[in-house]
């Protein structure tokens, strides 16, 4: 009796040790299997909050590239409500809150367009794609609606509708790849009136972020947020003070999704470990059965 | 053996007033569920986009697919290892395991925004998704709980089948159809049990991976690069704890005698998977040095606390006495301790852990979502009850001589 | 000729950004250099050298007087009648006299090359999706000049305040306010700061004798004003940071701090109580320079008191300090009596007579007054 039951417990370690081993196998090149095509000119936007004024007119240009209700611009001008610490939502993709913190400064929030998204590495059914110009977009026709993607996301920015009860929608800024795609520019960029967002390729924009940090060292915090942040953001954010741990969370450079895909693929690394254990189990079964006809027939 | 156990259908009194409480929370729970169809999720549950996921996720699914992992462990005990004596229990925590990831589905099936798009995760595959991965073995190992209890289906109607009116014309063709069902099941049934097991170890550590994207958005105190493995290891210690308790739960709503010795030389595993269980999440705590974060007392360090003093040291420590493992209140309470910690393990990570970056107020479940998750529960217990009345799940003594079949699973009678 | 040596010296400035090597100036013509490399036009003159504006390394500055400038101007160049709002009456005097106290013409008219003022349009595109994003573009440029003012004048950002709205059909809200000037800005008589210096934490500072006695244009001092500094409810500091800093171009603040910090607040200057010599009777309209040889010292005189106050025969007239002169007297040299010139001091009389006479038991002459 005390025989069979180590010998259970060591199969039972050994399965138990063969999952560890699986989980802490950690391939190195997980990157290259969220994004099989990055493309050199990718766009970004490059974000100045030194130049912003909160003028909000980006909130309402993009409710009106989305088909939104945009309602009156001229409420747009009433600035109390830059001190609501709002977040997107699903009617309002963009907006501008108001940071105070040794100065103020107002910053336009929306999906980052990470260059590794979390989001897209966690959707189920793959409904969320980088797409070949930088844009993270979403799939109407395949979204199952189980909210993964805002689980997974570093920046909490996709919006879900709670309210609808056939065909809820996730709702996240979408880069505006209607407009880029015909040539234009994104809503918000487009309407700037100081042009504090600045549209072009990811590359260019660091290049030139580099510039205004070097040309005006005492107007700016030596720092492009978004260079490297999770890996890197097609969204890029420059300002008078460090973003991380106020405007923004404090985050690795590590990519999001980075330690979630290494242990997947470190459990389905080419489907060897299942059909290992399976194989193991198997043997386990065969074994003990011998054992039991051969106590049987004596 | 003085008698020999077969299982039998319990031919006891369906409706007691246990029932009909419990028939009145599920009532209540699937009044709920109307609501958040016809109106949305946001109408029912205090989700929103700061907290995507709540207790539906973390008590129904989660905790759901660990409380049912008694399928899976004594499968692998009484199958694979080929212990003939618990045999007795294989069968009720299979029933209890197929009940349970019947409703872990539904659970997702009331979660999802979407759920009429429940299939897509079958054609639309993203391999880097820990949810696929859970989603695609939790389907499958469904799938295999259906044919495991096939044989209890089999075995039941064999030679009895007598459909009402018309329809008894076709009675000697469904015969037929469950002798070919049976014949081929007991010759494939150990292809599935393995891939029972296997598919059980892959999605419970899954789920374990499912919140490591979640990153700083999760509390250190849980967030971990070993989460699959604690998930997984914590999954193998509630197996046993969840089939005694039933067990015990079982013979006393039925008024039978508990197996009390069978119960007791399983709850022998209990105590070193739970110690294992306990080392991996103490162990991770002191290399990734977290344990500075139970020196701040708040909500967080606390249930970090009961999660493990009472849900593991403690029954840990109550499993290791041989006369708690002899008592059936010894045991009963031993095992729901075990329950109670992994639940709160469950939730812990899935709920307490999470704290989004920009969130306003903290998430606290509605009564909307309490309700239905209760009368998931309530539902579950009912279906139990309603099964073993009508199939052979429960051993009970007989006289009759017992003929061993290949596989315990198809019961013994032929 | 002023003005042509700061233009040959910007010009040169210009020219040794862009060609380091090029050291003489007046043969650059010679050179093997392709003219439109620098200049647009085919005929520079040095009255208007057109210049191209970029690459624009430095802060070029030009100045001009607010009533040189035009008066008003309609900003219309990026506007059309889809647009949301209508185009923009700019009072481009108002705003340049505004710009006085606070950084000039330059502030907008940045990298502007001597000569003419050239148009925003010049280097800032029209297009927003364009190559060079190293500036902004046309309207961002608009918007940022007046935004940076408007946002701290008026706290918000109100399009209507400038623009008219071509939706709502209705001629524009804008009136051009063509006759309106800035206010006269009131002049301070003194100003009290309060400071945490221990021995003596009044500073008084007397804005009058700064601004009229030692003839201070006010921008030599506020030259980095906004209007918020003066129109806000609250105000800001206006003279910044480190007052030190202001004061520290005329007074040594390293040393001497008690010199400014009082225990309390000080009385003005008096030329009387403190060096002995009333000027409110006859000097009070003369500025401290026309006598202190140095104006930041005031410690010798300048001898030519007798530019003023001269005898017929072109000599100083001595009867004018209150003494007249008898006949021996009239004829000596002034440093014969003044040593070295300095009339602050006390004449000498020892060069001729015996120690017992001495000034002032002994004058030489008679007092008149």
């Amino acid at each position: 009796m005390s025989q069979n039951r180590r010998e259970f417990l060591k199969t039972i370690a050994a399965i138990g040790a063969s999952t560890a081993a699986i989980s802490s196998v950690t391939p190195k090149k997980t990157i290259a299997k969220t994004e099989p095509f990055l493309s050199e000119d990718r766009k970004g936007v490059l974000v100045d909050t030194t130049v912003c004024i909160g003028c909000r007119k980006c909130e309402w240009a993009c409710k009106g590239a989305h088909g939104f209700e945009q309602g009156d611009f001229e409420n747009y001008q009433n600035d109390e409500i830059l001190n609501v610490q709002r977040r997107p939502s699903t009617n309002n993709l963009t907006v501008v809150n108001k940071y105070i913190d040794e100065g103020t400064r107002t910053v336009k929030m929306q999906c980052m367009h990470c260059e590794h998204p979390a989001c897209v590495s966690a959707c189920i059914v793959g409904a969320i794609s980088k797409k070949e110009n930088g844009s993270v977009v979403w799939d109407t026709d395949m979204c199952i609606g189980c909210r993964y993607c805002m689980v997974a996301c570093p920046f909490q920015i996709p919006a879900f509708e709670y309210y609808k009860a056939l065909d809820p929608k996730i709702v996240k800024c979408d880069f505006c790849i209607e407009r880029t795609s015909e040539g234009k520019l994104p809503a918000c960029v487009n309407i700037c009136p100081v042009e504090a967002l600045t549209y072009g390729t990811r590359n260019e924009l660091i290049d030139e972020a580099k510039r205004r940090i070097k040309n005006h060292p005492d107007k700016y915090f030596d720092h492009v947020f978004g260079e490297y942040e999770v890996g890197g953001t097609s969204w890029l954010y420059l300002a008078d003070k460090n973003l991380a741990g106020n405007v923004f969370p404090k985050l690795g450079n590590n990519t999001a999704p980075g330690v979630s895909e290494s242990i997947q693929h470190g459990i389905f690394a080419y489907f060897v470990p299942p059909i290992a254990v399976y194989a193991l189990l198997g043997g386990i079964m065969w074994l003990t059965k011998e054992k039991e006809t051969k106590k049987e027939n004596k | 053996m003085a008698h020999l156990h077969i299982p039998t259908p319990i031919s006891k009194k369906y409706f007691t007033p246990g029932v009909i409480i419990l028939a009145l929370i599920a009532v209540n729970g699937l009044i709920f569920l109307a609501g958040r169809f016809l109106f949305g999720i946001g109408s029912v549950t205090n989700l929103n986009d700061q907290y995507p996921w709540g207790i539906w996720i973390g008590l129904d699914v989660a905790a759901g697919v660990a409380l049912a992992a008694g399928g899976f462990t004594t499968a692998a005990l009484g199958h694979i290892m080929h212990r003939d004596k618990y045999e007795t229990i294989i069968r009720p925590a299979l029933l209890t395991a197929m009940l349970g990831y019947t409703f872990v589905a539904m659970g997702v099936f009331v979660d999802i925004g979407r759920w009429y798009y429940i299939w897509h995760p079958l054609v639309m595959w993203n391999g880097n998704s820990a949810l696929f991965e859970v989603g695609i073995c939790v389907m499958m190992y469904l799938t295999v709980l259906y044919i495991e209890f096939l044989p209890m289906v089999t075995e039941r109607f064999m030679g009895k089948v007598n459909l009402p009116g018309f329809l008894s014309r076709f009675n000697k063709i469904v015969d037929s159809i469950l002798h070919s069902l049976d014949r081929g099941l007991s010759k494939t049934m150990f292809i599935f049990i393995i891939a029972g097991v296997v598919l059980s170890c892959l999605h419970q550590s899954s789920l374990g991976t499912l919140m490591i994207i979640a990153g700083p958005k999760m509390h250190p105190l849980w967030q971990t690069p070993i989460l699959p493995l604690l998930f997984l290891l914590s999954a193998f210690s509630v197996g046993f704890p969840m089939v005694i308790m039933e067990s015990l739960t079982a013979s006393r709503s039925f008024g039978l005698k508990p197996e009390l010795d069978v119960l007791s030389s399983l709850s022998k595993f209990v105590a070193p998977l739970l110690g294992i269980y306990l080392i991996g999440k103490l162990g991770d705590m002191v290399i990734r040095e977290t344990f500075v974060y139970l020196t701040e007392f708040n909500l967080v360090s606390i249930l970090f606390g009961v999660e493990v003093i009472i849900g593991v040291i403690v029954p840990l420590r109550m499993f290791l006495a041989p006369a708690v493992r002899k008592s059936p209140t010894g045991l009963y309470i031993a095992s729901m301790l075990v329950i109670f910690g992994v639940l709160m393990n469950r939730f812990n990570n899935f709920v307490t852990a999470y704290s989004p970056p920009y969130a306003v107020e903290s998430y606290f479940p509605s009564i909307g979502e309490i309700s239905v998750t209760l009368g998931f529960v309530a539902l579950e217990i009912l279906f139990y009850r309603l099964f073993v009345k009508i199939f052979p799940v429960i051993s009970i003594p007989s006289d009759k001589a017992h003929i061993k079949t290949k596989y315990a699973i198809r019961g013994a009678v032929k | 000729m002023r003005i042509q040596y700061i233009f040959s010296l910007i010009f040169f400035a210009f020219i040794s950004v862009s060609y380091g090597q090029i050291e003489n100036l007046k043969t650059h013509t010679q050179m093997n250099l392709d003219c439109k490399k620098c200049h647009i036009c085919d005929t520079p003159t040095k009255a208007n050298p057109c210049l191209i504006l970029c690459p624009r390394n430095k802060l070029k500055v030009v100045r001009h007087l607010p009533e040189e400038g035009p008066e008003n101007l309609t900003i219309d160049k990026i506007s059309s009648d889809e647009d949301l709002y209508g185009p923009v009456n700019f009072t481009h005097k108002l705003h340049s006299e505004m710009s006085l106290m606070s950084g000039g013409c330059s502030i907008c008219h940045h990298f502007n090359p001597p000569g003419k003022i050239v148009k925003c349009s010049h280097c800032h595109e029209t297009a927003r999706d364009r190559k060079d994003k190293t500036k902004p573009d046309l309207k961002a440029a608009f918007h940022r000049q007046c935004m940076d003012c408007h946002k701290s004048w008026e706290e918000k950002t109100e399009c209507e305040s400038c623009h008219s709205l071509n939706s709502k059909k209705i001629e524009s809200t804008v009136k051009i306010k063509a006759e309106k000037v800035h206010p006269e800005v009131k002049i301070p008589q003194r100003v009290i700061y309060e400071t945490d210096y221990d021995e003596g934490s009044v500073v008084t500072y007397f804005h009058n004798d700064h601004s009229s006695l030692f003839n201070l244009e006010c921008s030599d001092c506020h030259d980095q004003e906004s209007c918020a500094n003066c129109h806000a409810e609250i105000r800001l500091e206006s003279i910044k940071a480190d007052p030190h800093e202001r004061c520290s171009t005329c007074h040594d603040t390293e040393n001497n701090c008690n010199k400014c910090h009082k225990s309390e607040i000080a009385r003005p200057f008096d030329h009387k109580i403190k060096t002995g010599f009333d000027i409110a009777t006859y000097h009070s309209d003369l500025s401290c320079a026309e006598c202190h040889k140095t104006q930041n010292k005031f410690s010798g005189l300048k001898p030519d008191c007798v530019v003023c106050h001269s005898t017929s025969d072109g000599y100083f007239n001595h009867s004018i300090t209150g003494i007249k002169l008898d006949e021996t007297h009239v004829e000596f040299y002034c440093e014969n009596c003044h040593q070295d010139k300095d009339y602050s001091r006390k004449p000498i009389c020892n060069e001729c007579h015996d120690d017992d006479i001495s000034f002032p038991t002994s004058i030489p002459g008679e007092r008149i007054k």
